[in-house]
């Protein structure tokens, strides 16, 4: 069965030309960067270069990327490495598991938190994070792009607002990086957590960005690679990798874009043309990333029954033991729990097709209308 | 070709549910593989076996495994909310009351079955399957619950209380196996489940410390309950306990009472806190009470004589029932050791299930 895979907020493909460096890194750089000999000279070029690409991505100065192994790591690394027993944290309720379970550790050692909500366009404001500020809030880490419905947040107007109080600002952009522009000359965050897999790169390579003289204590301790912040023989080929792809994506950035938007309208106009009852949650979105709702559906049996017929989207977010429960995100949004429950996440991108965009609405389609049948039948 | 029944198959992750599946596979039928996330271990501690318990990450794991080396799609439920509401706050609330609850049975009856024909009917599967050792016989138009051929590890007992309706859709294919069979299939195929450890216990009371279990679950009412009486012939104090939560019906030990003949637990009073003892030959009833009534074939009148057993592996002695509205009075045609309250008592007529029910504290004792 040929397989239409649209939960690209999950994880990308890897693309092609990134694949081939990446391999061609595994077979012929084999040095180690820290070595003196020319093997360990290569090795070190890789990856600077690859950390000029992630700089010149971000508009910030290459010294300031610390590779890391994935974007939870560099959560980590700014959370316990900035906090100390005393101050206090503002978050937002809805970041990813790679911040919210961060936080039990904080409290134990002493950190005050307060969460933040969204709104029902599924935004923080920066209003919100105002009536959360006390004297002793030291950080505020609010995510560039929601992960389960791809809204932006005012991140420029966060991070100026958190200077203007001294207080630093971090943001998980793991779902921004590649699909929007992050200019960290115009966005004045102090931290930056990036993943190379959701822009079509390797799995385990991450990386943080440090705002020049900042310090921060490292997570892990060893070797002194990575300017002492992350000791640890470097991921070579996945840094490579994250390097290449995210220049390309930079690349193909407008592109891409200008692509996925028509998808997006060929998406909307064939759920209206098919008369497929559906909302959309969250405004100010990313293309390609729906969070959408078919009221009187069971959201995790549309998941399983689309894979069944070879079509993969998700329900919640995703989590190790692959159980998911209605998201308490839409229920702070303000939809009511049947609705929550019959919410799923669509996401597509530059590899997909309209033909392919149709095919999944005609499959949801036939499994939504089948479903009211039954129930019809049964009375 | 025509396109084949679909089979929702019930995968805990060890050996039993993993050769159902590649039975199921065998016979042709198109299989999904379902894991039933049951518990949190977190929540209640208890996790001795944390990679191979049911319902752990690792399970899920072994059952995920064993389903993509067969190229069958896997899901896992989260049926955590359902299980806590009707079987373990169940479990707790019968030990309050001073009973021994079975909350196989009940998870069996409430949820396993109900749920997972529902998600059937969502995902078009016409069946459902399980590694449980017993089978299902079709006589005609109807459909039986029968006991597995291998009588060390037959759990028909456990079965009684599922809805009749489901039986004719759902599949056993491990009832003509043993044990021994299961295991040499699995190693036969090289299934990662293959050695799986046995788990004897209650799934959420992975130490099998059920006392502990309840101080952690139902913290401020265990700690209500202090030390009691006990108690002999009715009314002669002759010792004290430390909370009746702590005994069951037929125990022996742990009463600290130093009589040349044995004592032995004979009933439990919640509400004074009294544990009454005797010896052994006051233990034994002629007959008993039962409640939650299940049956698995149509109509059975009254008077009807079956073969009862009163508890998991004991034997069934020949009993007959009869009817006064939701109850029924089971006349043993012996007198029965230690008749627990709470504990199932099911209903054989040779090997078939006839239905089974909970048994009542007789009115009077």
């Amino acid at each position: 069965m040929e397989r239409i895979y649209f939960d690209i907020s999950a994880t990308t493909p890897l693309n092609p030309k990134v694949g081939e460096y990446m391999y061609t890194l595994q077979k012929e750089v084999y040095g180690n960067p820290s070595s003196i000999h020319r093997e360990g000279q290569a090795a070190h070029a890789v990856m600077e270069k690859s950390r000029r690409q992630l700089a010149n991505v971000l508009n910030c100065k290459p010294d300031e990327i610390i590779f890391t192994s994935s974007g939870t790591e560099a959560n980590n690394m700014v959370l316990k490495g900035i906090l100390k027993s005393g101050d206090h944290l503002i978050s937002s309720s809805y970041e990813h598991p790679a911040i919210l379970k961060v936080l039990p550790s904080l409290e134990e050692w002493g950190i005050e938190i307060t969460l933040v909500k969204p709104n029902s366009s599924g935004q923080i404001t920066v209003q919100a994070i105002e009536s959360a500020l006390q004297d002793n809030t030291r950080l505020i880490s609010i995510m560039q792009v929601n992960n389960e419905l791809g809204c932006i947040n005012p991140l420029q107007e966060i991070g100026e607002f958190a200077h203007s109080h001294n207080i630093l600002c971090h943001s998980d952009a793991v779902q921004a990086l590649g699909k929007i522009p992050l200019d960290l000359q115009r966005i004045p965050v102090d931290f930056l957590s990036m993943s190379a897999h959701k822009l079509y790169g390797p799995k385990g390579a991450g990386a943080l960005f440090k705002r020049e003289g900042i310090s921060l204590d490292p997570l892990l301790h060893g070797g002194g690679q990575e300017g002492n912040l992350r000791a640890s023989t470097e991921n070579l080929a996945g840094i490579g990798g994250f390097g290449l792809a995210a220049e390309l994506a930079a690349i193909s950035l407008e592109e891409n874009t200008d692509h996925i938007n028509d998808l997006e309208n060929c998406f909307l106009s064939h759920l209206d043309d098919l008369e497929i009852n559906y909302f959309i949650n969250g405004k100010n979105r990313i293309p390609g990333v729906f969070n959408i709702t078919f009221p009187g559906e069971d959201g995790s049996s549309l998941v399983m029954k689309l894979d069944l017929a070879g079509i993969s989207i998700s329900f919640g977010a995703a989590c190790a033991s692959g159980t998911s429960n209605a998201s308490g995100m839409l229920l702070d949004m303000g939809l009511s729990e049947a609705d929550a429950r019959a919410s799923v996440r669509i996401s597509f991108g530059k590899i997909h097709s309209r033909k392919e965009v149709k095919k999944v609405i005609d499959t949801i389609h036939s499994l939504i209308k089948h479903s009211q049948l039954t129930d019809a039948i049964e009375g | 070709m025509p396109s084949k029944d679909k089979v929702l198959v019930a995968m805990s992750g060890g050996v039993d549910s993993s050769v159902a599946l590649l039975e199921i596979l065998e016979a042709g039928y198109d299989a999904i593989g379902i894991t039933m996330k049951l518990w949190e271990y977190r929540d209640v501690g208890g996790n001795l076996l944390e990679d191979s318990n049911c319902c752990s990450v690792g399970a899920i794991n072994n059952a995920k495994l064993v389903c993509d080396r067969m190229g069958a799609p896997h899901y896992t439920l989260d049926f955590t909310g359902v299980f806590r509401e009707t079987v373990v706050d169940n479990f707790a609330d019968e030990y309050l009351a001073g009973r021994t609850p079975n909350p196989c049975v009940r998870c069996n009856s409430f949820v396993k079955w109900d749920a997972f024909i529902e998600q059937a009917d969502q995902l078009g599967a016409t069946y459902i399957a399980t590694g449980h050792y017993a089978r299902i016989i079709q006589t005609r138009n109807e459909y039986h619950l029968a006991k597995g051929k291998d009588s060390l590890k037959d759990q028909a007992y456990v079965l009684w209380g599922i809805p009749s309706e489901t039986l004719r859709r759902t599949l056993l294919p491990l009832g003509d196996y043993t044990k021994e069979d299961v295991r040499n299939i699995a190693r036969k195929h090289k299934l990662e489940t293959a050695e799986t450890p046995e788990s004897m216990e209650i799934c959420f009371v992975a130490d099998n410390n059920y006392k502990r279990f309840l101080k952690n679950y139902v913290p401020q009412e265990m700690e209500a309950i202090g030390e009691g009486e006990i108690v002999e012939n009715s009314r002669e104090v002759v010792g004290s306990h430390s909370g009746y939560t702590n005994y069951t019906i037929g125990q022996r030990k742990g009463l600290g009472l130093s009589n040349p003949e044995p004592r032995y637990v004979s009933k439990i009073d919640p509400e004074s806190n009294r544990i009454y003892v005797g010896k052994k030959e006051s233990l034994y009833d002629q007959s008993c009470r039962v409640t939650q009534v299940n049956w698995l074939v149509e109509s059975p009148c009254f008077p009807l004589q079956v073969h009862a057993q009163i508890r998991y592996n004991s034997t069934e002695v020949p009993a007959i029932i009869s009817q006064d509205g939701d109850t029924l009075t089971v006349q043993f045609d012996t007198p029965q050791l230690s008749i627990t309250p709470g504990q199932s008592i099911v209903f054989y007529m040779d090997d078939r299930v006839l239905g089974g029910g909970i048994i009542e504290l007789n009115s009077w004792k």
